[in-house]
Order: structure tokens, then sequence, then C-alpha cells
């Protein structure tokens, strides 16, 4: 549950960074999972079909990237639209592939594997928590901390920085603006490649049209949550999973499904209103002409 | 003049649109394998084809209209209001519960419950405009939040409280609201129902109240320029609830209006799979916030989805081609095309546009 929204998490905090407030996650996520599923079928190799899914996801966030970038247009605007391409193509190319309608299971197609780690796997509670997940969830939380270095301590990280910051000033000391917001807008492809893959290969191997149920949106929600910092996106993504555990506990209590799962959604919200010093965010999307 | 130029491109940019729509629709098609001129012929049909099918897209188009409407008074104010499926499903609700449980006159309960899904869907949304105004909490994430919280919520009541336990009761659904409390039928045997007229009706209102009221004024002057507006004296924070609220109360109209003229109870979901709420949006983002453009568009994407239900029916393409029409549209409504080759040709637009 946790990895698929932190790495897209993840990937939307690299694009509120450089002022685009991409509200396509859900749509990068699912154009991951379909083509992940697709590049199983056709390859039969797992991590073929990762790479398959990061390349297409890339490719799919690269006009992402031309049209509110290269044709200005707006970003929130270009992202919601980025969504219904996403559903109705998967939906589409489900038909048009596999000729089936709605979901494609396939018990030949083998999924991601679980790693135990050696030794933490014997350690009774943690154990069970840390080992035995997808090599991607591990990956997930590696990502953090490189992302984080990447984002504080590199050049290349800075000048991302800059131009979210401030994007003339950025430009007057020789930024290309332009190709650092197209570098954050890839990046966050990949990580959505890798989020879709982990969702339709990780647990179960199977695609389902709209698979990602509102995931890209809670990813959304965790990145202006953990104020677009990579250790923040790692906290806020962890308490979704957290508040989803704890409602699964909650059940037991027999107090209905429909609140324990309003959890995260009313955490969120008063979270929102205890940090919400993200005034950084507010100014790249004023400069970016979006949202308000 | 310059307005005359500025109608024809807003004229001319959905046309294009729906053309590459359609052009992007007949690659899909050809690559697996179909005719394209007997599936549009078919999609054609299955929209516009006789008085039966016309009438279906007409209703499928008023749910879509009423949200297109709500959504385009935020657009021209300057807010994205991503709510309007979390204020539509509340609205649902809340007309389905006066319907059943309020005493009155069949007349009294019908605008009762009309209303009361207004005020509901209304507050809803203010209260995410409220939290915007004083907290300067992101009105596009708290919309969407508050979205997941009704859908839960309302998901409780017909699950728990409000459930109907005549009928089979397999599905968390409220009781059927009584027949003398529905909409009227514009046609005998026909799903058009009275709700269709409401929403024609409130287009054109909105319309002349953007373009010719002063509080229309100022919400455009609003969204066109947001400092200005407050140097002309406009109340952000008034005007932003006001407009939410407007915005909202179109949503949950929608949503009451679905109810009481089409399945005359809430069902969990409703609201949710047939994605309403979105269609809304992308009827307003496709007209550019005109609101009745936004007619007309809603109209035209009710139209692709129930002429792929005809596809679907009488070729073996599958209905999902709709749905890539759509979004093409949509993309390249949003891509401002003619635009940015405006901006080109006058130069130095180029400049403007890596920044």
């Amino acid at each position: 549950m946790v990895a698929p929204i932190l790495l897209a998490a993840l990937g939307g905090a690299i694009c509120s960074r450089v002022g685009l407030f991409n509200v396509g996650l859900e749509g990068f996520v699912l154009v991951g999972a379909f083509s992940a599923i697709v590049g199983n079928h056709f390859s039969g190799n797992v991590y073929l079909a990762v790479l398959i899914a990061i390349a297409v996801t890339m490719l799919f966030s690269l006009a992402f990237a031309y049209i509110s970038i290269h044709l200005q247009a707006n970003v929130i605007v270009v992202g919601i639209s980025f969504n219904f391409l996403a559903l109705g193509l998967t939906a589409f190319c489900l038909k048009a592939i596999f000729h089936v309608k709605g979901a494609f299971y396939d018990k030949n197609m083998v999924g991601l594997p679980k790693w135990n780690i050696p030794i933490v796997q014997d350690i009774p509670v943690i154990g069970g928590i840390i080992s035995g997940h997808s090599p991607l969830i591990y990956l997930a939380f590696a990502l953090v901390l490189g992302l984080q270095y990447f984002l504080f301590k590199s050049v290349l990280g800075f000048r991302l920085l800059a131009v979210g910051e401030n994007p003339v000033a950025a430009k007057s000391i020789g930024i290309k603006v332009g190709r650092m917001q197209y570098l954050a807008v890839l990046i966050c492809g990949l990580l959505c490649g890798l989020a879709g893959a982990q969702l339709s290969l990780g647990q179960v191997t199977m695609f389902t049209e709209g698979m990602t149920a509102g995931r890209g949106f809670i990813a959304l929600v965790a990145t202006m949550l953990g104020q677009a910092n990579p250790l923040g996106v790692m906290a806020s993504s962890l308490l979704f999973g957290l508040m989803d555990a704890f409602s699964i506990r909650l059940q037991g209590f027999s107090l209905p499904t429909h609140f324990t799962q309003m959890l995260p959604y009313l955490v969120t919200l008063l979270a929102m209103l205890f940090f919400r010093k993200s005034s950084y965010m507010a100014d790249a999307q004023k400069a970016n002409g979006s949202s308000r | 003049m310059l307005n005359w130029k500025g109608n024809i491109g807003a004229l001319l940019q959905p046309l294009i649109a729906v053309f590459i729509g359609l052009l992007g629709g007949a690659i899909a098609i050809v690559l697996i394998g179909g005719s394209i001129s007997d599936t549009y012929a078919q999609m054609w049909k299955g929209a516009f084809g006789n008085f039966y099918f016309l009438t279906n897209t007409l209703t499928r188009a008023t749910p879509l209209i009423l949200v297109g409407l709500g959504v385009s008074i935020a657009f021209r104010a300057g807010f994205f209001n991503m709510g309007s499926e979390g204020q539509m499903i509340l609205g649902a609700l809340t007309s389905a519960m006066i319907a059943l449980y309020f005493p009155g006159p069949p007349v009294f309960k019908l605008f009762a419950a009309l209303l009361g899904g207004i005020a509901v869907g209304g507050i809803w949304s203010a209260f995410a405009g409220w939290l915007d105004a004083r907290f300067k909490m992101n009105l596009i994430v708290t919309t969407l939040l508050l979205n997941y919280i009704a859908a839960l919520f309302a998901g409780y009541l017909v699950a728990y409280p409000l459930k109907d336990k005549t009928g089979s009761a397999a599905l968390a659904q409220t009781m059927m609201v009584d027949k003398s409390i529905w909409l009227p039928k514009l046609f005998q045997g026909m799903s058009m129902h009275a709700g269709f007229i409401i929403a024609i009706v409130f287009a054109v209102l909105l319309f002349l109240f953007i373009k010719y009221s002063a509080a229309g004024y100022e919400i455009r002057m609003l969204g066109y320029n947001p400092l200005f507006a407050a140097y002309g004296g406009v109340n952000r924070g008034k005007l932003m609830l006001a407009s939410m609220f407007a915005s909202g109360g179109f949503a949950g109209l929608a949503g009451a209006v679905e109810v009481l003229g089409m399945q005359y109870r809430y069902t969990d979901g409703m609201i949710t799979n047939p994605g309403f709420a979105w269609s809304g949006i992308m009827a307003t983002l496709l007209s550019g916030a005109h609101p009745l453009g936004t007619t007309v568009a809603a109209v035209l994407l009710a139209a692709l989805q129930t002429g792929g239900m005809g596809v679907e029916r009488n070729t073996s393409i599958p209905l999902e081609i709709s749905s890539v029409i759509q979004s093409l549209l949509i993309l390249f409504v949003t891509a401002k095309f003619s635009y940015t080759l405006w901006k080109r040709r006058k130069g130095g637009g180029s400049g403007a546009a890596s920044s």
C-alpha cells in the first residue's frame, strides 16, 4: 500500500519543486501499471517489464511536459486531462491488446519476487515488517534518501530548486528553466512508472481498469503534506499506510469501515492545518499562473 | 471588434479540438482493425440516431451541464473546484433524504429536496473555500480530500441507517422516493426529465449573470487579475466563499436532479461510477468556462458516451474509444493550440514561453 503512493508522491514532489503542481499522478501511475503488465506478458521477464513500465510512463510524462511547459497550458488542467487520457487509453488498450474488459489476469505471469533479508527476517515483529517485500519497495525507500541528497546536495538539485523558487532569477543566472522542468517531469514519470509496476506486479499480478483507485490523488496529498521534501513525503506516505493498517484493525471493533477508511483523509486535512508554511509552493504556482 | 475575434477564437478552438479528437479516435480504430466510417456512423446513431437515443443523450448531459456550470463559476473566479464529486454526492443524498422523510405536500417536498441538494452541496464546497480563505489550505487538495470523505459518509449512511431493507437488500441504497415527488418526464416513455430544462435555464441565467451583473464582473475580475481586483475593492475571501457556494450548489443540484429525475433513490456509487462530476469538469474545460459553451460541451461529451455504447453494441470496437476521443479533445483544448501559435506569429512570444 505504501510503496506506490510513496513513489508517486516523490514524483509529485520533484514536480512541485520546479513549480509544476502535477495533478496527473493518478494517470501516470495507471499508465505505469498497465505497461508493466503488457511488458510482463510479452517479455516474460519481470525486470524487463519494470523497465518497460518506466519507459512508457516517461514517454507519457514527456507529453505532459511538452503541453504544460512548451505550450504553456495550465498545469492543473493538463493534469486533469492526463488522468482522463490514461484512464481511457489503458481501458482501450486492454481491450485492443488482451481482448478483455475490466481486468486482465494471466496465471503464467510471474510477479515481482519477494526478497527475504537473511538475518532480519528472523527477528519477531520487525522481521515481518521489514523483510519479504518486492525489490521495488526497498528501492522506494532508497530513492527517498537518494532524492534528498540529489535535491539538497547536488548542483543539479540546486538548479531544480532555484527554478521552483524563482524562475526569473534562475533564468537570469543562465539556468535553462524549461529544461529543468522537463527533467523534473521526466523523473516524475520514472517514479510513477515504478509506482505503477509495484501496483500491478507487486502483490497481485494483474491489471484492472482504474486500478489506481485514487492512489495518485492520495500521493498528491502526501506531496502536499510532506512539503515536497523527500523525507517529509516519506513520513506522510507512511502515515497513510499506518492509517490504512489502522482502519483494517479497527474493523475488528465492529466500527463501520466507512469511517475507518475516512481517517487518512481527515488526518490529512488536520495535518494540512498545522503544516501549511509551504509558501514557496504558492509562489511557484503563482509564477506559473496556475490554481490561484 | 477585439471581442469578435475572441468569440471566433473561442468557437474555433473547440471545433479544431473536436476534429483532432475524432482524428485520434480514427487512428485508434485503425490500429485495432476497425472501420472508421462504420464506427463513427454507429457512434452518431447511438447518440442522435433516433428520438429515443437523442433523449438518452440529453438525459446524460443534464448532470454534466449542471456540474459544468458550477465548476465554471469557480473557474471564472480563478479557483479550481475539484470537489464536484463530493458535492454532487451530498446533494443527491440530501435530496433523497428530504424527499423520503420530510413531511409536507408533494410539490413542496420536491422543491425542498432540490433546494436542500443545492444548500448542502454549496455548504460542502464553501467549507473548502473557507479553509482556503481562513487557513490558506490549498483549495485543490482540500476539495479532493472532501470528495473521499463525502463518498464514504454517504456510503455509510446508505449501508446502515438509511438502507432499503424492503427489497433483496443486496445493494446499499435508500428507499425509493414516492412517485409524487419525481421530476416529471418530458416525453412519455423516454428517460429525459424536467432536470434538463432546469439545467438549460440555469445555463442562460448564469450566462447573463456573469456577463451583465456587477457581481459577475467582480468574479471575472478576481479570476483575471486578483491583485487588480483587490485594488478595486473586491473582497477576495467573501467573493471566494460566495462563488464556491454557488459552484458547489450547482453540483449539489446536479446530484438532486439525478436522484429526483432518474434514479429515484440514492445508491452507493451512483455518482462516482459513471464519473458524472469529472465529465462535468471536462465540459467546463472544453468550453473555457463559458456557461452556454459548457452546455454544448456537456451535450457533446454525453453524446460521445452514449454513442460509445452504440459502438460497443454494434461493432467490435470497445466503448473506451469514446474516452480516448474525449481525453484527446480536452488535451488539445488545454494545449491552447491556436493561442500559442498566434503568440508566436506576433514574435517575442517564444521568450515568454520558455520561462
